[in-house]
Protein backbone atom coordinates (compact mmCIF):
# COMPACT_ATOMS: atom_id res chain seq x y z
CA UNK A 1 0.00 0.00 0.00
CA UNK A 2 3.06 2.75 1.14
CA UNK A 3 4.58 1.81 -2.34
CA UNK A 4 1.97 3.24 -4.03
CA UNK A 5 0.93 6.12 -1.79
CA UNK A 6 2.63 8.33 -4.95
CA UNK A 7 -0.40 7.81 -7.40
CA UNK A 8 -2.24 10.13 -4.83
CA UNK A 9 0.08 12.43 -5.57
CA UNK A 10 -1.11 12.46 -9.18
CA UNK A 11 -4.05 14.76 -8.85
CA UNK A 12 -2.53 17.55 -7.11
CA UNK A 13 0.52 17.27 -9.50
CA UNK A 14 -1.85 17.92 -11.97
CA UNK A 15 -3.56 20.94 -9.78
CA UNK A 16 -0.40 22.41 -9.34
CA UNK A 17 0.29 22.45 -13.18
CA UNK A 18 -2.82 23.92 -14.34
CA UNK A 19 -3.43 27.74 -14.08
CA UNK A 20 -7.31 28.25 -12.73
CA UNK A 21 -6.69 31.71 -13.23
CA UNK A 22 -7.16 31.88 -16.77
CA UNK A 23 -10.50 33.23 -18.35
CA UNK A 24 -11.63 30.75 -20.55
CA UNK A 25 -13.41 32.11 -23.87
CA UNK A 26 -15.24 29.80 -26.35
CA UNK A 27 -16.61 29.90 -29.63
CA UNK A 28 -17.84 27.69 -32.19
CA UNK A 29 -19.79 27.36 -35.22
CA UNK A 30 -19.55 27.13 -38.84
CA UNK A 31 -15.67 25.52 -40.18
CA UNK A 32 -15.94 28.61 -42.82
CA UNK A 33 -15.03 30.77 -39.94
CA UNK A 34 -13.16 28.37 -37.84
CA UNK A 35 -9.05 29.12 -39.67
CA UNK A 36 -10.09 33.01 -39.14
CA UNK A 37 -10.93 32.97 -35.76
CA UNK A 38 -8.34 29.73 -34.56
CA UNK A 39 -5.80 32.02 -35.66
CA UNK A 40 -6.58 35.39 -34.08
CA UNK A 41 -7.32 33.29 -31.30
CA UNK A 42 -3.65 32.25 -31.14
CA UNK A 43 -2.21 35.44 -31.18
CA UNK A 44 -4.52 37.05 -29.11
CA UNK A 45 -3.24 34.47 -26.33
CA UNK A 46 0.07 35.54 -27.49
CA UNK A 47 -0.64 39.13 -25.93
CA UNK A 48 -2.85 38.27 -22.97
CA UNK A 49 -1.91 34.80 -21.50
CA UNK A 50 -4.64 35.02 -18.70
CA UNK A 51 -6.74 34.08 -21.67
CA UNK A 52 -7.98 31.24 -22.95
CA UNK A 53 -10.13 30.67 -25.78
CA UNK A 54 -11.27 27.26 -26.88
CA UNK A 55 -12.46 27.24 -30.56
CA UNK A 56 -14.38 24.49 -32.05
CA UNK A 57 -16.29 22.99 -34.98
CA UNK A 58 -19.80 21.98 -35.85
CA UNK A 59 -21.27 24.43 -38.35
CA UNK A 60 -23.44 27.85 -38.28
CA UNK A 61 -26.12 25.47 -36.62
CA UNK A 62 -24.41 24.16 -33.72
CA UNK A 63 -23.02 27.47 -33.09
CA UNK A 64 -26.18 29.39 -32.81
CA UNK A 65 -27.37 26.50 -30.58
CA UNK A 66 -25.21 26.82 -27.81
CA UNK A 67 -25.62 30.89 -27.67
CA UNK A 68 -28.53 30.13 -27.75
CA UNK A 69 -28.33 27.90 -24.83
CA UNK A 70 -26.12 30.21 -23.53
CA UNK A 71 -23.20 27.54 -23.42
CA UNK A 72 -20.61 29.11 -24.97
CA UNK A 73 -19.44 32.88 -24.95
CA UNK A 74 -19.09 33.15 -29.05
CA UNK A 75 -20.78 31.47 -31.93
CA UNK A 76 -19.14 31.33 -35.45
CA UNK A 77 -21.96 31.28 -38.12
CA UNK A 78 -21.68 32.31 -41.84
CA UNK A 79 -25.30 32.32 -42.42
CA UNK A 80 -28.21 34.36 -41.12
CA UNK A 81 -30.41 33.06 -37.71
CA UNK A 82 -33.53 31.72 -38.67
CA UNK A 83 -36.57 33.40 -37.11
CA UNK A 84 -37.31 29.99 -35.99
CA UNK A 85 -34.02 29.85 -34.18
CA UNK A 86 -34.95 33.30 -32.54
CA UNK A 87 -38.07 32.32 -31.41
CA UNK A 88 -36.25 29.01 -29.94
CA UNK A 89 -34.53 30.86 -27.77
CA UNK A 90 -36.46 33.97 -26.11
CA UNK A 91 -33.89 34.21 -23.28
CA UNK A 92 -31.33 34.94 -26.08
CA UNK A 93 -30.76 38.59 -27.44
CA UNK A 94 -28.34 37.34 -29.97
CA UNK A 95 -26.16 40.18 -31.70
CA UNK A 96 -24.49 39.76 -34.82
CA UNK A 97 -20.80 40.88 -35.59
CA UNK A 98 -19.87 40.49 -39.26
CA UNK A 99 -16.29 40.12 -39.58
CA UNK A 100 -15.35 39.43 -43.31
CA UNK A 101 -17.42 38.66 -46.78
CA UNK A 102 -17.11 35.46 -48.83
CA UNK A 103 -18.43 34.07 -51.51
CA UNK A 104 -20.15 30.58 -51.83
CA UNK A 105 -18.76 29.12 -54.94
CA UNK A 106 -20.15 25.43 -56.89
CA UNK A 107 -16.78 23.31 -57.57
CA UNK A 108 -16.10 20.42 -59.35
CA UNK A 109 -13.45 17.62 -59.75
CA UNK A 110 -10.18 18.79 -61.58
CA UNK A 111 -10.96 16.00 -64.16
CA UNK A 112 -14.23 17.86 -65.02
CA UNK A 113 -12.64 21.03 -64.82
CA UNK A 114 -10.41 20.43 -67.23
CA UNK A 115 -12.74 18.48 -69.61
CA UNK A 116 -13.76 22.25 -69.85
CA UNK A 117 -16.70 22.77 -67.74
CA UNK A 118 -15.48 25.89 -66.28
CA UNK A 119 -19.01 27.92 -65.78
CA UNK A 120 -22.40 27.02 -65.14
CA UNK A 121 -25.74 29.16 -65.10
CA UNK A 122 -27.86 29.14 -61.72
CA UNK A 123 -30.38 27.35 -64.03
CA UNK A 124 -28.40 24.62 -64.58
CA UNK A 125 -26.94 24.10 -60.75
CA UNK A 126 -30.47 24.22 -59.98
CA UNK A 127 -31.37 21.54 -62.09
CA UNK A 128 -28.58 19.60 -60.79
CA UNK A 129 -29.50 19.86 -57.79
CA UNK A 130 -33.06 18.84 -58.34
CA UNK A 131 -32.06 15.99 -60.22
CA UNK A 132 -33.39 16.73 -63.60
CA UNK A 133 -29.14 16.62 -64.94
CA UNK A 134 -27.83 13.65 -63.89
CA UNK A 135 -24.84 13.01 -66.23
CA UNK A 136 -21.88 15.40 -67.01
CA UNK A 137 -22.75 14.83 -70.64
CA UNK A 138 -26.17 16.83 -70.81
CA UNK A 139 -23.57 20.34 -69.76
CA UNK A 140 -21.14 19.22 -73.04
CA UNK A 141 -18.63 17.52 -70.18
CA UNK A 142 -17.56 14.05 -70.07
CA UNK A 143 -19.88 11.07 -69.81
CA UNK A 144 -20.20 10.61 -66.29
CA UNK A 145 -22.85 10.87 -63.61
CA UNK A 146 -22.64 13.58 -61.53
CA UNK A 147 -21.82 12.88 -57.83
CA UNK A 148 -24.12 15.75 -56.21
CA UNK A 149 -22.43 16.67 -53.05
CA UNK A 150 -25.23 18.14 -50.58
CA UNK A 151 -24.58 19.46 -47.44
CA UNK A 152 -25.90 19.20 -43.92
CA UNK A 153 -29.35 21.39 -43.55
CA UNK A 154 -28.29 23.44 -40.92
CA UNK A 155 -24.95 24.55 -42.64
CA UNK A 156 -24.54 27.89 -43.52
CA UNK A 157 -22.81 27.28 -47.03
CA UNK A 158 -26.34 25.56 -48.12
CA UNK A 159 -28.62 28.06 -46.25
CA UNK A 160 -26.92 30.49 -48.58
CA UNK A 161 -26.04 28.54 -51.93
CA UNK A 162 -29.78 27.26 -51.63
CA UNK A 163 -31.55 30.68 -51.16
CA UNK A 164 -29.94 31.72 -54.43
CA UNK A 165 -30.12 28.36 -56.52
CA UNK A 166 -33.73 26.69 -55.22
CA UNK A 167 -35.02 30.07 -53.76
CA UNK A 168 -35.68 28.09 -50.34
CA UNK A 169 -33.01 28.11 -48.01
CA UNK A 170 -33.93 24.58 -46.44
CA UNK A 171 -35.11 23.58 -49.90
CA UNK A 172 -34.92 19.70 -50.47
CA UNK A 173 -32.12 18.52 -53.03
CA UNK A 174 -33.87 15.50 -54.63
CA UNK A 175 -30.52 15.31 -56.95
CA UNK A 176 -28.19 14.97 -54.35
CA UNK A 177 -25.82 11.62 -53.71
CA UNK A 178 -23.99 12.48 -50.44
CA UNK A 179 -24.53 14.34 -47.56
CA UNK A 180 -21.51 15.63 -46.30
CA UNK A 181 -20.66 18.23 -43.18
CA UNK A 182 -17.83 20.32 -42.30
CA UNK A 183 -15.77 22.23 -45.73
CA UNK A 184 -12.40 19.86 -45.71
CA UNK A 185 -14.82 16.66 -45.31
CA UNK A 186 -16.48 17.92 -48.53
CA UNK A 187 -13.33 18.79 -49.87
CA UNK A 188 -12.01 15.40 -49.44
CA UNK A 189 -15.12 13.76 -50.98
CA UNK A 190 -14.14 16.11 -53.87
CA UNK A 191 -11.07 15.36 -54.39
CA UNK A 192 -11.50 11.55 -54.45
CA UNK A 193 -13.79 11.64 -56.74
CA UNK A 194 -13.24 12.49 -60.55
CA UNK A 195 -17.09 13.32 -61.17
CA UNK A 196 -17.88 15.47 -58.32
CA UNK A 197 -20.16 18.65 -57.90
CA UNK A 198 -20.27 20.50 -54.55
CA UNK A 199 -20.46 23.53 -52.86
CA UNK A 200 -17.94 25.37 -50.48
CA UNK A 201 -16.83 28.93 -49.31
CA UNK A 202 -13.99 30.49 -51.93
CA UNK A 203 -11.12 29.57 -49.29
CA UNK A 204 -11.11 26.06 -49.86
CA UNK A 205 -10.37 25.82 -53.10
CA UNK A 206 -7.31 24.35 -54.59
CA UNK A 207 -5.60 22.58 -57.48
CA UNK A 208 -7.82 19.60 -56.98
CA UNK A 209 -11.01 21.42 -55.93
CA UNK A 210 -11.97 23.82 -58.81
CA UNK A 211 -14.23 26.55 -58.42
CA UNK A 212 -16.19 27.59 -61.46
CA UNK A 213 -17.66 31.07 -62.78
CA UNK A 214 -21.39 30.90 -62.63
CA UNK A 215 -23.10 32.72 -66.20
CA UNK A 216 -25.53 35.33 -65.19
CA UNK A 217 -28.63 35.44 -66.92
CA UNK A 218 -27.71 38.16 -69.41
CA UNK A 219 -24.76 36.08 -70.63
CA UNK A 220 -22.07 37.82 -68.60
CA UNK A 221 -19.75 34.75 -67.25
CA UNK A 222 -18.57 35.76 -63.61
CA UNK A 223 -15.63 34.38 -61.51
CA UNK A 224 -15.28 33.68 -58.21
CA UNK A 225 -12.50 36.06 -57.47
CA UNK A 226 -11.86 38.52 -54.33
CA UNK A 227 -12.46 41.68 -57.15
CA UNK A 228 -15.96 40.27 -57.32
CA UNK A 229 -16.40 39.91 -54.04
CA UNK A 230 -15.34 42.95 -53.05
CA UNK A 231 -17.55 44.90 -56.11
CA UNK A 232 -20.52 42.61 -55.37
CA UNK A 233 -20.86 40.78 -59.16
CA UNK A 234 -20.74 37.25 -57.58
CA UNK A 235 -24.01 36.21 -56.81
CA UNK A 236 -23.78 34.09 -53.78
CA UNK A 237 -21.74 36.12 -51.39
CA UNK A 238 -22.54 36.13 -47.70
CA UNK A 239 -20.85 37.97 -44.42
CA UNK A 240 -19.40 35.89 -42.26
CA UNK A 241 -20.47 36.77 -38.31
CA UNK A 242 -19.90 36.47 -35.21
CA UNK A 243 -22.63 35.83 -32.42
CA UNK A 244 -22.83 36.91 -28.98
CA UNK A 245 -26.12 36.70 -26.48
CA UNK A 246 -26.38 40.64 -25.54
CA UNK A 247 -23.61 43.14 -26.54
CA UNK A 248 -20.44 41.73 -26.07
CA UNK A 249 -18.74 42.96 -22.30
CA UNK A 250 -14.96 42.22 -20.97
CA UNK A 251 -12.46 40.15 -22.67
CA UNK A 252 -15.17 38.74 -25.19
CA UNK A 253 -15.37 42.27 -26.70
CA UNK A 254 -11.50 42.99 -26.31
CA UNK A 255 -11.32 39.99 -28.27
CA UNK A 256 -13.82 40.52 -30.89
CA UNK A 257 -12.24 44.07 -31.26
CA UNK A 258 -9.36 42.55 -31.68
CA UNK A 259 -10.66 40.79 -34.89
CA UNK A 260 -12.18 43.88 -36.22
CA UNK A 261 -8.66 45.95 -35.57
CA UNK A 262 -6.60 46.55 -38.56
CA UNK A 263 -4.32 43.35 -37.16
CA UNK A 264 -7.21 41.08 -37.22
CA UNK A 265 -8.71 41.84 -40.72
CA UNK A 266 -5.57 40.70 -41.98
CA UNK A 267 -6.14 37.62 -40.91
CA UNK A 268 -9.39 37.48 -42.34
CA UNK A 269 -7.63 38.22 -45.62
CA UNK A 270 -4.99 36.08 -45.31
CA UNK A 271 -7.76 33.48 -45.28
CA UNK A 272 -8.96 34.60 -48.70
CA UNK A 273 -11.75 35.96 -47.36
CA UNK A 274 -12.78 39.85 -47.95
CA UNK A 275 -11.91 42.22 -45.08
CA UNK A 276 -15.08 43.99 -43.90
CA UNK A 277 -13.64 47.03 -44.63
CA UNK A 278 -13.57 46.78 -48.30
CA UNK B 1 -14.32 -12.88 7.29
CA UNK B 2 -17.07 -11.60 9.59
CA UNK B 3 -20.48 -11.98 9.08
CA UNK B 4 -20.71 -8.17 8.97
CA UNK B 5 -17.69 -7.76 5.93
CA UNK B 6 -19.82 -10.62 4.82
CA UNK B 7 -23.23 -8.10 4.41
CA UNK B 8 -21.49 -5.29 2.82
CA UNK B 9 -19.86 -7.52 0.16
CA UNK B 10 -23.07 -8.90 -0.53
CA UNK B 11 -24.73 -5.50 -0.28
CA UNK B 12 -22.12 -3.34 -2.73
CA UNK B 13 -22.68 -7.13 -5.08
CA UNK B 14 -26.41 -6.83 -5.35
CA UNK B 15 -26.78 -2.96 -5.08
CA UNK B 16 -24.21 -2.82 -8.38
CA UNK B 17 -26.19 -5.20 -10.36
CA UNK B 18 -29.50 -3.23 -9.94
CA UNK B 19 -27.72 -0.54 -10.44
CA UNK B 20 -26.68 -1.64 -13.81
CA UNK B 21 -30.66 -2.72 -14.59
CA UNK B 22 -31.47 0.99 -13.29
CA UNK B 23 -29.57 2.80 -16.12
CA UNK B 24 -31.31 0.59 -18.73
CA UNK B 25 -34.38 1.68 -17.29
CA UNK B 26 -33.90 4.84 -16.72
CA UNK B 27 -32.54 5.33 -20.44
CA UNK B 28 -35.67 4.08 -21.82
CA UNK B 29 -37.38 6.27 -20.01
CA UNK B 30 -35.68 9.38 -20.75
CA UNK B 31 -35.51 8.68 -24.49
CA UNK B 32 -39.41 7.63 -24.14
CA UNK B 33 -40.65 10.94 -22.07
CA UNK B 34 -38.16 12.96 -24.65
CA UNK B 35 -39.52 11.52 -27.96
CA UNK B 36 -42.95 11.82 -26.97
CA UNK B 37 -43.14 15.27 -28.76
CA UNK B 38 -42.71 13.61 -32.00
CA UNK B 39 -44.17 10.59 -31.79
CA UNK B 40 -47.71 12.47 -30.72
CA UNK B 41 -47.09 15.09 -33.40
CA UNK B 42 -45.73 12.73 -36.71
CA UNK B 43 -47.90 9.59 -35.55
CA UNK B 44 -47.56 6.45 -37.95
CA UNK B 45 -46.10 9.66 -40.73
CA UNK B 46 -42.75 8.48 -38.84
CA UNK B 47 -42.96 5.12 -41.03
CA UNK B 48 -41.76 7.30 -44.28
CA UNK B 49 -39.32 8.19 -46.58
CA UNK B 50 -39.18 12.02 -46.33
CA UNK B 51 -37.13 13.59 -43.34
CA UNK B 52 -36.72 17.82 -43.57
CA UNK B 53 -36.80 19.28 -40.29
CA UNK B 54 -37.61 22.59 -41.45
CA UNK B 55 -40.88 21.40 -42.74
CA UNK B 56 -41.87 19.13 -39.79
CA UNK B 57 -41.68 16.02 -41.90
CA UNK B 58 -39.91 12.90 -39.95
CA UNK B 59 -39.66 9.93 -41.83
CA UNK B 60 -37.55 7.12 -40.78
CA UNK B 61 -37.66 4.16 -42.73
CA UNK B 62 -34.28 4.49 -44.54
CA UNK B 63 -32.50 4.80 -41.38
CA UNK B 64 -34.16 2.01 -40.40
CA UNK B 65 -33.44 -0.19 -43.40
CA UNK B 66 -29.57 1.34 -43.49
CA UNK B 67 -29.16 0.48 -40.03
CA UNK B 68 -30.77 -2.88 -40.71
CA UNK B 69 -28.63 -3.76 -43.80
CA UNK B 70 -25.26 -2.26 -42.98
CA UNK B 71 -25.97 -4.90 -39.62
CA UNK B 72 -26.75 -7.61 -41.82
CA UNK B 73 -23.37 -7.07 -44.05
CA UNK B 74 -21.37 -6.91 -41.11
CA UNK B 75 -22.87 -10.31 -39.75
CA UNK B 76 -22.73 -12.27 -43.02
CA UNK B 77 -19.21 -11.26 -43.32
CA UNK B 78 -18.01 -11.49 -39.40
CA UNK B 79 -19.77 -14.47 -38.18
CA UNK B 80 -18.24 -17.26 -40.51
CA UNK B 81 -14.88 -15.49 -40.35
CA UNK B 82 -15.25 -15.19 -36.56
CA UNK B 83 -16.28 -18.49 -35.46
CA UNK B 84 -13.43 -20.11 -38.09
CA UNK B 85 -10.93 -18.01 -36.52
CA UNK B 86 -12.16 -19.23 -32.97
CA UNK B 87 -12.20 -22.60 -33.95
CA UNK B 88 -8.59 -22.56 -35.63
CA UNK B 89 -7.08 -20.72 -32.44
CA UNK B 90 -8.64 -23.29 -29.84
CA UNK B 91 -8.27 -26.25 -31.23
CA UNK B 92 -6.07 -26.18 -34.24
CA UNK B 93 -3.25 -24.42 -33.50
CA UNK B 94 -0.65 -25.16 -30.70
CA UNK B 95 -1.59 -24.41 -27.40
CA UNK B 96 1.78 -22.16 -26.75
CA UNK B 97 0.55 -19.80 -29.77
CA UNK B 98 -2.99 -19.46 -28.34
CA UNK B 99 -2.32 -16.23 -25.83
CA UNK B 100 -0.30 -14.43 -29.00
CA UNK B 101 -2.76 -14.65 -31.59
CA UNK B 102 -5.65 -13.93 -29.28
CA UNK B 103 -4.09 -10.36 -27.83
CA UNK B 104 -3.31 -9.80 -31.39
CA UNK B 105 -6.98 -9.94 -32.13
CA UNK B 106 -8.03 -8.24 -29.23
CA UNK B 107 -6.21 -5.50 -30.03
CA UNK B 108 -8.37 -4.91 -32.94
CA UNK B 109 -10.87 -4.51 -30.42
CA UNK B 110 -8.87 -1.61 -28.70
CA UNK B 111 -8.61 0.65 -31.81
CA UNK B 112 -10.97 3.67 -31.93
CA UNK B 113 -13.99 3.37 -34.17
CA UNK B 114 -12.99 7.01 -35.43
CA UNK B 115 -9.55 5.71 -36.65
CA UNK B 116 -11.55 3.08 -38.30
CA UNK B 117 -13.23 5.41 -39.94
CA UNK B 118 -10.59 7.56 -40.66
CA UNK B 119 -8.77 4.61 -42.58
CA UNK B 120 -12.19 3.87 -43.96
CA UNK B 121 -11.96 7.23 -45.81
CA UNK B 122 -8.47 7.35 -47.16
CA UNK B 123 -8.34 4.04 -48.34
CA UNK B 124 -11.26 1.50 -48.41
CA UNK B 125 -13.46 3.55 -49.97
CA UNK B 126 -11.50 4.39 -52.89
CA UNK B 127 -10.60 0.76 -53.10
CA UNK B 128 -14.15 0.16 -53.40
CA UNK B 129 -15.30 2.77 -55.65
CA UNK B 130 -12.32 1.60 -58.07
CA UNK B 131 -13.51 -2.05 -57.60
CA UNK B 132 -17.14 -1.47 -58.89
CA UNK B 133 -16.49 1.61 -60.67
CA UNK B 134 -18.64 3.66 -58.54
CA UNK B 135 -19.16 7.24 -58.67
CA UNK B 136 -18.14 7.31 -55.15
CA UNK B 137 -17.20 4.84 -52.65
CA UNK B 138 -19.17 6.04 -49.37
CA UNK B 139 -21.76 3.25 -49.79
CA UNK B 140 -23.52 0.78 -47.50
CA UNK B 141 -21.45 -1.78 -48.50
CA UNK B 142 -18.35 0.03 -47.71
CA UNK B 143 -19.55 0.64 -44.32
CA UNK B 144 -21.20 -2.99 -43.64
CA UNK B 145 -17.60 -4.25 -44.56
CA UNK B 146 -15.90 -2.11 -42.30
CA UNK B 147 -18.24 -2.62 -39.49
CA UNK B 148 -17.57 -6.41 -40.00
CA UNK B 149 -13.89 -5.98 -39.48
CA UNK B 150 -14.79 -4.27 -35.90
CA UNK B 151 -17.19 -6.57 -34.28
CA UNK B 152 -14.98 -9.68 -35.31
CA UNK B 153 -12.81 -9.57 -32.20
CA UNK B 154 -15.83 -9.55 -30.51
CA UNK B 155 -17.00 -12.78 -31.78
CA UNK B 156 -13.71 -14.34 -32.23
CA UNK B 157 -12.70 -14.01 -28.64
CA UNK B 158 -15.86 -14.56 -27.24
CA UNK B 159 -16.60 -17.70 -29.31
CA UNK B 160 -12.76 -18.71 -28.58
CA UNK B 161 -13.56 -19.11 -24.82
CA UNK B 162 -16.54 -20.49 -25.31
CA UNK B 163 -14.81 -23.61 -26.86
CA UNK B 164 -11.44 -23.87 -24.96
CA UNK B 165 -14.03 -23.68 -22.23
CA UNK B 166 -15.04 -26.83 -22.74
CA UNK B 167 -13.73 -29.72 -20.64
CA UNK B 168 -11.11 -32.25 -21.96
CA UNK B 169 -12.96 -35.09 -21.42
CA UNK B 170 -15.51 -34.41 -23.93
CA UNK B 171 -12.51 -34.22 -26.49
CA UNK B 172 -11.47 -37.69 -25.33
CA UNK B 173 -14.27 -39.30 -25.49
CA UNK B 174 -15.13 -38.46 -28.69
CA UNK B 175 -10.89 -39.16 -29.86
CA UNK B 176 -12.72 -42.53 -27.93
CA UNK B 177 -15.09 -43.65 -30.43
CA UNK B 178 -13.03 -43.21 -33.17
CA UNK B 179 -14.14 -39.49 -34.57
CA UNK B 180 -12.17 -37.36 -36.68
CA UNK B 181 -10.95 -34.18 -35.43
CA UNK B 182 -13.39 -32.58 -38.25
CA UNK B 183 -16.58 -34.74 -36.58
CA UNK B 184 -15.11 -33.85 -32.99
CA UNK B 185 -15.35 -30.35 -33.48
CA UNK B 186 -18.66 -30.58 -35.60
CA UNK B 187 -20.71 -33.29 -33.47
CA UNK B 188 -19.49 -32.37 -30.01
CA UNK B 189 -17.90 -28.79 -29.75
CA UNK B 190 -19.96 -26.99 -31.52
CA UNK B 191 -22.81 -27.80 -30.18
CA UNK B 192 -21.82 -27.38 -26.49
CA UNK B 193 -20.50 -24.04 -26.92
CA UNK B 194 -23.54 -23.36 -28.86
CA UNK B 195 -25.20 -20.60 -26.68
CA UNK B 196 -22.04 -18.95 -25.52
CA UNK B 197 -21.04 -18.61 -29.35
CA UNK B 198 -24.79 -17.10 -29.75
CA UNK B 199 -24.11 -14.57 -26.99
CA UNK B 200 -20.76 -13.78 -28.73
CA UNK B 201 -22.58 -12.93 -32.11
CA UNK B 202 -25.46 -10.79 -30.28
CA UNK B 203 -22.70 -8.67 -28.62
CA UNK B 204 -21.34 -8.09 -32.16
CA UNK B 205 -24.77 -7.52 -33.18
CA UNK B 206 -25.50 -4.57 -30.75
CA UNK B 207 -21.96 -3.01 -31.59
CA UNK B 208 -22.96 -3.35 -34.76
CA UNK B 209 -26.39 -1.76 -34.53
CA UNK B 210 -25.19 0.88 -32.25
CA UNK B 211 -21.79 2.06 -34.21
CA UNK B 212 -21.38 5.36 -34.99
CA UNK B 213 -18.12 7.62 -35.97
CA UNK B 214 -16.92 5.21 -38.54
CA UNK B 215 -20.42 4.46 -40.11
CA UNK B 216 -20.94 7.83 -40.49
CA UNK B 217 -17.83 9.18 -42.15
CA UNK B 218 -18.56 6.20 -44.84
CA UNK B 219 -22.10 5.74 -45.35
CA UNK B 220 -22.78 8.84 -47.44
CA UNK B 221 -25.48 10.37 -44.82
CA UNK B 222 -28.48 10.31 -47.45
CA UNK B 223 -31.88 9.53 -46.16
CA UNK B 224 -32.89 7.30 -49.16
CA UNK B 225 -33.62 3.64 -49.85
CA UNK B 226 -31.59 2.30 -53.03
CA UNK B 227 -33.29 1.20 -56.10
CA UNK B 228 -34.01 -2.23 -55.73
CA UNK B 229 -33.30 -1.96 -52.03
CA UNK B 230 -30.95 -4.90 -52.34
CA UNK B 231 -28.69 -2.40 -54.42
CA UNK B 232 -25.78 -1.76 -51.21
CA UNK B 233 -23.21 -0.43 -53.45
CA UNK B 234 -25.20 3.34 -52.50
CA UNK B 235 -25.12 5.48 -49.68
CA UNK B 236 -27.28 5.33 -47.28
CA UNK B 237 -28.01 6.44 -43.77
CA UNK B 238 -28.50 4.76 -40.45
CA UNK B 239 -29.77 5.64 -37.55
CA UNK B 240 -26.86 6.19 -35.71
CA UNK B 241 -25.20 7.94 -38.37
CA UNK B 242 -28.58 11.05 -38.60
CA UNK B 243 -27.71 11.24 -34.64
CA UNK B 244 -24.64 12.23 -35.36
CA UNK B 245 -24.95 14.48 -37.75
CA UNK B 246 -28.25 16.15 -36.66
CA UNK B 247 -28.49 16.23 -32.92
CA UNK B 248 -25.79 19.71 -32.60
CA UNK B 249 -28.01 21.36 -35.10
CA UNK B 250 -30.90 20.94 -33.37
CA UNK B 251 -32.43 23.18 -30.57
CA UNK B 252 -32.94 21.37 -26.89
CA UNK B 253 -36.58 21.31 -26.95
CA UNK B 254 -37.63 21.67 -30.28
CA UNK B 255 -39.72 18.90 -32.13
CA UNK B 256 -36.29 18.43 -34.42
CA UNK B 257 -34.51 17.39 -31.23
CA UNK B 258 -37.58 15.37 -30.24
CA UNK B 259 -37.62 13.32 -33.45
CA UNK B 260 -33.61 12.45 -33.41
CA UNK B 261 -34.74 11.08 -29.52
CA UNK B 262 -37.37 8.99 -31.32
CA UNK B 263 -35.16 7.84 -33.78
CA UNK B 264 -32.44 6.42 -30.82
CA UNK B 265 -35.61 5.39 -28.78
CA UNK B 266 -36.48 2.64 -32.63
CA UNK B 267 -33.17 1.69 -32.16
CA UNK B 268 -33.26 1.13 -28.78
CA UNK B 269 -36.37 -1.03 -29.49
CA UNK B 270 -34.61 -2.94 -32.34
CA UNK B 271 -32.04 -3.67 -30.10
CA UNK B 272 -34.42 -4.92 -27.70
CA UNK B 273 -36.62 -6.83 -29.12
CA UNK B 274 -33.57 -8.93 -31.59
CA UNK B 275 -31.85 -9.73 -27.66
CA UNK B 276 -35.48 -11.05 -26.50
CA UNK B 277 -35.90 -13.17 -29.53
CA UNK B 278 -32.99 -14.93 -29.66
CA UNK B 279 -32.29 -15.64 -25.87
CA UNK B 280 -35.99 -16.75 -26.17
CA UNK B 281 -35.24 -19.12 -28.99
CA UNK B 282 -31.92 -20.94 -27.59
CA UNK B 283 -33.49 -21.07 -23.94
CA UNK B 284 -34.53 -24.08 -23.80
CA UNK B 285 -30.93 -25.86 -24.63
CA UNK B 286 -29.59 -26.21 -21.37
CA UNK B 287 -25.63 -24.11 -20.49
CA UNK B 288 -22.76 -26.28 -19.77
Amino acid sequence: MKKNLWIFCIPFLFIACSNNNKTVINASGSTTVLPVISIAAEQFMKTHPDVKIIVNAGGSGVGINQVGAQQIEIGMISRNITEKEIAQYPNTNFVVIPIGRDAVVPVVSSEIYDAGIKSLSIEQLAKIYRGEIANWKELNGPDKDILVIDKEAARGTRHVFMEIVLDDKEAEAAGADLVLGANNEEQTAIVQSDAALGILSNAWMNKDVKGIAIIMPNGEIIEPTLANIINGKFPIIRDLDLITNGEPTGITKEFIDYILSAEGQKIVEENEYVSISK
Amino acid sequence: MSAFQNSIGRGYVVSSTYLSIAIVLVIFIVLFISSYDAFSTVGWKIFTLEWNPSKDKFGVLSMIYGTLSVTFIALLIAMPLGVLTAIFISEILPEKFRLYFKSAIELLAGIPSIIYGLIGIAFFSGWVSSLFELATGRTILTAGILLSIMVLPTIITLSEDALHNIPKKYREASKGLGLYPFETITKTLLPIAKNDIIGAILLALGRALGETMAVMLLIGSIDRIPDPFYNFLAPGQTITSKLGREIGESAFGSLHFSALNAIGFLLLLIVITLTIITQFYFKKEDRL
